[in-house]
């Protein structure tokens, strides 16, 4: 089963992203160049109507990807330690929902996350008696553990050492990508028995129901550095030829890199706690510059939550890494 | 050497000599004119070691095409032999060391520094208390910007004689230090962990590189410093208030108090 399924788990070191033909990568350096050079103002997007609406990245089928989890962690389950392991789910890869699929069926115990009261109170204890788990359970966000305050760290801080020991027991822990180099760096040690899906390649693409050539998809799966719902999105508005990925504005700046490091780190955040993270910046700049972001189809606001808009993904990674934003190992 | 002898270390000047040389003067003005703007306004689209690289870049092909206009011109004017420019340069020196001494003395300090690079533009400098971003490396000047928006002219002449205090040294990590100062009786470990989480959670701070909180023991009480880079050195500033605005605020929450000292450095004692 192993070798033909496209989904494999691998370690964090051994991940491998798809490398894009040389054509492709001077292709990529050429187009970066005539941006730093033009001097023509990138339009806001027009107003998106619901026929226009992309799917849901989750609509990819998922069944392959639970499987191959639950063949390689089955050793793992075997040993009955009380060991933790952790996911790495790169924004927009559906790693968090194939978790929450596997531990449904293995019939584990989804941990609720804290509220924002305990996260700051540090309040571990009641926290997790709230939880009544007796066997394993999943964590299927991690992000959702702190926040980016000078008062929001500490929980995860006392957290880490319980879930290390083995306190709760065995369990798996889903931590987004970004907030995951973030821990490491408030942790200040590698942590261990990191894992993640490999990069989606050609064959993977195939299954998600990305119908191309191989040179085609190989392209994409570069661009898009193997993130599989990433590559869906895009190709899904490619193949509207008047529709064109968002670009960042050209007046972005550092306060645009902030907001949008922020939520990417959290996932998404409220207004309110957005200005509690970037308390030095009034409410009227921050809400200026959601309010920008979102007419450049760079954000978008969901139930009452700001979000990166999955096909802006891609262009928000390139300014944040230009920026020297701590990123994410995909 | 007599009016004669100066004459004939020069070649014949035609009418066509002179429109060359013209012309190579009038491009090699021209080329830098270019580089002058095209490169910084480039710079300011980029951020970071990028920003550095392309501004580095301007006092080199200064000097290139300085060099490659006095190599195309001398030739034209006179026979480039061994016994004709010891003659000039004899001639020359003599002016030059009347009356051009510290004029030339800062040509060529600004020669040394496009060559040993104590400074680069992008590099925050600090001469005789004078502290600011290196903008432009003229021939004789570096103008540098204070963070109170002067322009400041330095002499490179200054290079011989200064210490020059480079701050970033054409790297994109600036260390920060901002400064605490608390009353004595207070619990130096929770004070620690707020000023660190206090870093971590800058929207400024460089996460790549270290992040070190230290103390030291005064008579008047104790000193915290916080030592951060942040992701560009323009920011510096920003991410100073940043961090003492918001290490203020969580140390008030800890009902830590601050050390107060008098203009002259003597305790003030806390009223209770």
């Amino acid at each position: 089963m192993a070798d033909t399924n496209p989904w494999q788990v691998v370690t964090i070191d051994e991940f491998k992203r798809p490398s894009a033909p040389t054509v492709t990568r001077v292709h990529q350096r050429w187009q970066r160049v005539l941006r730093l050079f033009s001097r023509q103002e990138i339009e806001p997007e027009e107003e998106k109507t619901n026929d226009e609406e992309l799917p849901d990245n989750s609509e990819f089928n998922r069944k392959p990807a639970v499987t191959a989890l639950d063949h390689y962690f089955e050793e793992w389950l075997e040993k009955k330690e009380t060991t933790v392991c952790f996911l790495l789910d790169p924004p927009f890869s559906g790693t968090d929902d194939i978790a929450r699929d596997w531990a449904k069926q293995k019939k584990w115990k989804l941990v609720t996350p804290p509220d924002i009261n305990e996260i700051m109170t540090v309040d571990i204890d009641s926290w997790w008696k709230k939880q009544h788990i007796e066997g394993k359970w999943l964590i299927d966000d991690l992000s959702r553990y702190l926040v980016r305050t000078a008062e929001g760290l500490s929980f995860i801080r006392v957290l880490l050492p319980h879930i290390l020991r083995g306190d709760f027991g065995q369990g798996l822990v889903t931590c987004d990508s970004w907030m995951f180099e973030f821990i490491q760096r408030i942790w200040r040690s590698r942590l261990p028995r990191v894992y993640c899906f490999d990069a989606a390649g050609v064959e993977l693409l195939k299954q998600a129901g990305i119908h191309a050539s191989d040179n085609s998809l190989l392209k994409l799966a570069a661009r898009v550095r193997g993130n599989l719902g990433v590559a869906k999105a895009v190709w899904l508005l490619e193949k509207n030829k008047d529709r064109k990925l968002p670009a960042l504005p050209n007046d972005a700046d550092d306060l645009t890199g902030f907001v949008l490091y922020s939520i990417l780190l959290h996932r998404s955040l409220s207004v309110d706690l957005l200005k509690d993270i970037l308390s030095m910046f009034s409410s009227e700049k921050l809400n200026a510059q959601l309010l920008r972001l979102e007419q450049f189809g760079i954000l978008q606001y969901k139930e009452d939550q700001w979000q990166i808009d999955i096909v802006a993904y891609p262009a928000v990674r390139d300014f944040l890494s230009n920026r020297d934003f701590l990123m994410d190992a995909f | 050497m007599d009016s004669e002898q100066v004459l004939g270390l020069f070649k014949k000047v035609t009418s066509g000599t002179i429109i060359e040389i013209a012309i190579v003067i009038a491009a090699a003005v021209a080329l830098i004119w270019f580089f002058e703007k095209m490169l910084p306004w480039l710079a300011e689209r980029l951020h970071s070691r990028r920003r550095l690289l392309v501004l580095s870049m301007i006092p080199t092909i200064r000097i290139l095409v300085f060099i490659v206009a006095i190599i195309w011109i001398v030739p034209l004017l006179i026979e480039p032999t061994i016994q004709n420019m010891i003659a000039i340069l004899g001639a020359a020196g003599v002016a030059i060391g009347f009356a051009l001494k510290d004029y030339v003395s800062s040509l060529l300090a600004g020669i040394v520094a496009a060559y040993e690079m104590p400074y680069r533009p992008g590099d925050w400098i600090e001469v005789n208390g004078t502290y600011g971003e290196v903008r432009h490396i003229g021939t004789r000047v570096v103008t540098i910007v204070t963070p109170d928006d002067n322009v400041v002219f330095i002499p490179h002449l200054k290079l011989w004689t200064e210490l020059i205090h480079n701050a970033n040294n054409h790297d994109a990590n600036l260390m920060c230090v901002t400064n605490f100062y608390l009353d004595p009786d207070h619990n130096p470990g929770q004070v620690y962990r707020v000023l660190e989480d206090v870093a971590l959670s800058s929207p400024y701070i460089n996460l790549t590189n270290p992040l070190l909180v230290l103390l030291d023991e005064k008579p008047w009480g104790t000193h915290y410093r916080i030592k951060a880079y942040p992701m560009d050195p323009r920011q510096q500033f920003q991410f100073i208030s940043d961090l003492t605005a918001r290490g203020k605020q969580g140390l008030r929450e800890l009902r830590i108090k601050f050390a107060r000292v008098s203009t002259d450095y003597t305790v003030i004692q806390n009223q209770k």
